[in-house]
């Protein structure tokens, strides 16, 4: 009774759907005995993780699918506890280092109203440290194995701080005996360059919409219903290369409207048409009560656990899309420079309402047909 | 734009005589062209005169600049009030002379009436000093308490010994007497019966104020008043929690003193000064205080600077609390005035004002440096009492709320004002964490009506209006890419553009706290200063709903490939329709469904509320949840429970405590990391007990480390073999 994208994703190498180049190319290196450190990135959805779990599988044989998740208790050097949740199976381990969690820790005061990081990141190189550690000095056990190493995967691996990365770089060259690193990303940017180099990079594109429709077919045989091609189309172009999301979207129409016939009309997700509010509350008026409002709005969504970057994506490609076409360049300009301060900040709410505030101003002032003086930094 | 037109253009007037301004009441609205505003409340002060803040029927002249507020001069149209400019101002200072007819009746009487008051105390200081002495010579030689008055401190000499000379908090001191006074009343009564004032029901008071305005002084003033003697106990005393509970067992018939060495009777009564000094040494100090408290037999008076701190929680629901305020100037000038007539020295009023606003109302200060100031002269005018002022400057420490008050008020930033860029940053640095955050608050730097765009109207306004506020929030979000390099850990990607970029890389750029304090603070304030209200920001429950999406991802992670973004984006949309929808749709018949369906996931209750409270717009928890009824909840979590569920795994917690570093021991598999956990607790506890005595000594041992590594090691071969 899972949901569909859990019930039909692909187990083994030769399952996948697409890109088989790629698909051939891991074959032969999981065969070649000589499997090098790896790091697979690409877009969310694009099927980074599946790929990973069927290369172990291919590596390992079944064994790998009997998961289990462990809890580790870490102390820091300032004698705070961490919990880390680890996935493990007899061949390997995963671990998300960003979540990392404190535990029975006393927060002080100030943080009551205002956290600067929600995550302990900056403890993530004792993590790694630990952790690599503990498995590299251990040898595979279990004499039936087919590898004599054990794997590691590092999620948000683009997530991790400089500490975290230069303690990766040389456990990956001294413990290459005992043991392969894969690190998974989204974004190779963030990485260090000594880190790239020590693995082979694997991209995983976003499928092709052909390939997309392939899967949707797919899994539409599967489910043993008829898949229009309109409500095909509608969904591959409305979920962006994200094959999860299109799958998931699949599901909830399906759920909608039993016979996937005529006008179908995609939910959106809940936080979505709330950026899309929010992006409509910019536009209406522009005042400083407007911007409270808006910023009441962002505040929600942030709590709510929808990261920034995103916010700003869909409230900044909703209001390029309702106004004049003369302010849209600059509004996006804007949009992507704040991004990367968000990036840089610590506190992305500044940044966000900076935005907003910008985009009210350059609106008002296109409205009043005044060219802003300043604009360009 | 109200400028400094002409700042410092104009001379300031010789007057005829001394006070030329003398009971007049002056009131300041606007920009004047050559004075800033503290300039002139201050030639003002010096002159005799009384500046209050809003004009009244009592105000003899209002003085208008440029731009006055029109709540002034609706008040002046009210009460029909002269108004005056700037010249004709400094004209009155030059003309006036109130010293023959001028001076009314009322103003006369007033004054000398204070006179004979000071003279009165001063003379009731004479006479008590002389008794004193006669009793000093009269009583034994071995009296220890025959020290003569001229060698004591000024504030110990002239320490009220009267309630009628405390300086304000008439009412407090008035409730605390009452309070003493009726204590062994309510002891008898089991502390049932409220009182008056509600006090009799607690066992002890708090006297919470700022320091120097007769806390102590009033506490023990009481004490002996209602026939109490005394027991002080404060920071330079011990009160660790075992001197603390001696105290408690003192009580007991057959040892009748406390741990100070002072004899207890029912007649005594404890002052704990400085509760809020209780730290380090004194461990579990304040816990014992307060089960002292809930048993004592003799009444306990707290003293501290700051309710709200931390450390006296567990006192606040145990004692009636006595928040003593700084009393105003009046009280504290006629007691002052009394003190300097009394050792002859010739301070006018508005100098001992002058003094007195200078020390934050701290009476202790003011005679201190009085006292100082006696030693090289006998007289004091205005300009040498701010000097002595400045010297003494007591740097108080303002909250957040008054800073950003003051910061984003109409003042500092106006042209006429005189702080300089330094100045302004200093309050950034009152308290550094808080105050770019308070600045930000939407309700402080959206919600002032920037001065800077007064004159203009219409759609020019609001331009200006968004254009200042633009640059506001970009300066604030500088301040963060700053704030990022002091505080941050983030790998951040090197933007050549900035400066500060060029700078970093790193964390912990503490130099950097003067630029942040300039973008995060300063700069915004200069673009949009005007009339602030005072907003505190909401609290962000974004760290737990945060720490609870961890926990659904992670348990949601055997089955589902994406990251905690990717759950909250497409599987929490996609999870709520199967698992929280038929219950808003089919009720109670759906439970079951719904709870397979969470199996299947690995989720919990507490996962499924998560997951409604992760929802925004029409999903959000409470449209959601008022949708379910409340029979459908209940079936729910009954079901729920009464259910067995797959679990994922096993958190460490559920074994007791948590082991302290499993890491750090070679631990092939899984199994033996459960040994190791059971092994833990008693040695948590050994190790709780070693930090209590010596915590560096802890550190350097790591027995923990010795200590769990051979069993797990023992066990692994034992299984092995």
């Amino acid at each position: 009774m899972s949901l569909w994208v859990d019930k039909y994703r692909p187990r083994t190498l030769d399952d996948l759907h697409y890109h088989h180049d790629l698909t051939a190319r891991l074959k032969s290196l999981a065969a070649s005995g000589d499997f090098p450190h790896m790091l697979f990135y690409g877009p969310s959805g694009a099927g980074k993780k599946t790929r990973i779990a069927c290369t172990l599988r291919q590596l390992f044989g079944p064994g790998v699918e009997k998961l289990r998740i462990d809890q580790r208790v870490f102390l820091t050097p300032s004698k705070r506890k961490l919990d880390l949740n680890v996935v493990q199976s007899n061949f390997h381990i995963e671990i998300t280092p960003r979540l990392v969690l404190h535990s029975r820790t006393y927060l002080p005061r100030s943080s009551c109203i205002y956290t600067v990081n929600s995550e302990v990141g900056m403890y993530d190189r004792v993590v790694i440290q630990e952790i690599l550690k503990e498995i590299a000095q251990t040898q595979q056990v279990d004499l039936n194995a087919k590898q004599r190493f054990k794997v590691v995967i590092i999620n948000d691996a683009d997530t991790l701080s400089r500490d975290a990365q230069a303690a990766l770089r040389r456990t990956m060259e001294k413990y290459m005996n005992n043991m392969r690193i894969i690190l998974c990303a989204n974004s190779t940017s963030k990485l260090i360059a000594p880190i790239k180099s020590r693995c082979l990079l694997v991209r995983v594109a976003a499928p092709s919409s052909e390939e997309m429709h392939n899967a949707l077919e797919y899994v539409a045989k599967r489910e043993k219903f008829d898949l229009p091609p309109e409500a095909s189309q509608q969904i591959v172009e409305d979920s962006n290369g994200n094959l999860r999301k299109a799958i998931l979207v699949l599901e909830a129409l399906k759920m909608q409207s039993p016979d996937l016939s005529g006008p179908l009309s995609i939910a959106k997700p809940d936080w979505e048409t709330y950026c899309h509010k929010v992006a409509d509350m910019i536009i209406q008026e522009q005042s400083p009560q407007r911007v409270m409002d808006v910023r009441a709005k962002l505040y929600e969504l942030l709590s709510h656990c929808i990261p920034a970057t995103v916010i700003l994506k869909t409230v900044a490609e909703r209001v390029v899309d309702k106004v004049d076409e003369s302010i849209k360049a600059d509004i996006m300009h804007w949009a992507a420079i704040y991004e990367v301060r968000m990036r840089q900040g610590n506190k992305k709410i500044f940044h966000l309402e900076a935005w907003v505030v910008k985009v009210m101003s350059l609106y008002k002032h296109s409205f009043y047909g005044i060219d802003l003086d300043d604009f360009e930094e | 734009m109200a400028g400094p037109r002409a700042p410092g253009s104009k001379a300031v007037p010789e007057p005829q005589c001394a006070e030329p301004l003398a009971g007049l009441a002056f009131v300041f609205s606007g920009e004047l062209s050559s004075f800033s505003r503290d300039e002139a409340v201050d030639l003002a002060k010096r002159f005799g005169g009384r500046v209050t803040g809003q004009p009244s029927s009592r105000t003899s002249y209002v003085v208008l600049g440029d731009d006055a507020g029109p709540s002034k001069l609706a008040a002046i149209k009210k009460h029909n009030l002269r108004t005056l400019s700037e010249d004709e101002f400094l004209q009155l200072i030059a003309t006036r002379n109130p010293g023959g007819g001028e001076l009314d009746e009322k103003t006369r009487k007033k004054k000398e009436k204070e006179q004979d008051a000071i003279r009165e105390g001063a003379r009731e200081m004479e006479k008590r000093e002389k008794a004193a002495m006669k009793e000093a010579k009269a009583g034994s030689v071995g009296s220890a308490k025959a020290v003569d008055t001229s060698t004591q401190l000024w504030t110990v000499r002239y320490a009220p010994q009267t309630l009628k000379e405390i300086c304000g908090n008439k009412g407090q001191v008035e409730k605390l007497l009452l309070w003493l006074q009726d204590w062994p009343k309510s002891l008898k009564s089991g502390f049932s019966k409220p009182g008056k004032n509600g006090m009799n029901i607690f066992r002890a008071v708090m006297i919470t104020g700022p320091p120097g305005i007769g806390k102590t002084t009033s506490a023990h003033l009481c004490a002996k008043l209602a026939g109490f003697t005394p027991i002080e106990l404060n920071a330079s005393d011990a009160r660790s929690k075992k001197l603390v509970e001696l105290v408690i067992d003192s009580h007991k018939p057959n040892q009748k003193t406390n741990a100070a060495g002072v004899e207890i009777s029912d007649k005594s009564c404890l002052i704990m000064d400085e509760v809020d000094g209780m730290s380090a040494g004194d461990r579990g100090g304040v816990g014992a205080l307060n089960q002292l408290i809930k048993k004592t037999k003799i009444p306990i008076i707290c003293i501290a600077n700051d309710r709200q701190a931390q450390k006296l929680k567990p006192l606040i629901a145990t004692t009636y609390s006595l928040p003593f305020k700084k009393p105003d100037a009046a009280a504290v000038r006629s007691r002052i005035l009394t003190v300097a007539y009394k050792e002859k020295m010739k301070i006018p009023a508005n100098v001992v004002d002058q003094l007195v606003a200078g020390a934050q109302s701290d009476i202790r200060q003011v005679l201190n440096m009085l006292s100082t100031w006696k030693l090289s002269s006998s007289t004091m005018d205005f300009d040498e009492s701010k000097e002595l002022v400045k010297m003494n400057e007591k740097y108080a420490i303002m909250t957040p709320f008054n800073v950003t008050y003051k910061i984003l008020g109409p003042y500092t930033f106006s042209p006429t004002s005189r702080e300089t860029l330094g100045d302004k940053m200093e309050l950034y640095f009152h308290d550094f964490s808080f105050v770019p955050l308070f600045i930000q608050a939407p309700e402080n730097y959206l919600k002032t009506q920037p001065v800077k765009v007064r004159n203009l109207a219409g759609p020019e306004k609001d331009l200006k209006e968004l254009e200042l506020m633009d640059k506001a929030a970009t300066s604030i979000s500088d301040g963060d890419l700053v704030d990022g390099l002091i505080h941050g850990s983030v790998p951040r990607v090197v933007d050549l553009r900035s400066l500060i970029c060029k700078v970093c890389r790193s964390e912990q750029h503490w130099s950097l706290m003067p630029l942040h304090a300039v973008l995060s603070t300063v700069r915004p304030a200069s673009f949009i200063y005007g009339n602030c209200q005072q907003w505190l920001g909401q609290n962000s429950k974004q760290n737990k709903l945060s720490r609870q999406l961890n926990d659904v991802q992670v348990r949601m992670r055997l089955k589902v490939s994406g990251d905690k973004s990717e759950v909250r984006q497409s599987y929490i949309p996609a999870l709520f329709p199967v698992i929280v929808k038929p219950l808003m749709d089919v009720g109670a018949s759906a439970v079951d469904e719904v709870i397979d369906r969470m199996d299947d996931y690995y989720l919990s209750k507490e996962d499924w509320d998560t997951i409604v409270e992760l929802g925004v717009d029409q999903n959000k928890d409470e449209l959601v949840l008022k949708k379910i009824p409340a029979a459908t909840k209940t079936a729910l979590t009954r079901k729920y429970n009464s259910r067995e569920h797959p679990i994922p795994f096993h958190k460490a917690q559920d074994l007791g405590k948590a082991p302290k570093k499993i890491a750090a021991s070679e631990v092939p598999d899984l199994e033996e990391a459960f040994d190791v956990d059971e092994d833990v607790p008693e040695e948590v506890v050994e190790d709780d007990q070693g930090e209590d005595e010596d915590v560096s000594k802890d550190k350097l041992i790591k027995m923990p480390k010795a200590n769990k590594g051979k069993p797990a090691a023992a066990k692994a071969k034992g299984k092995k073999g």
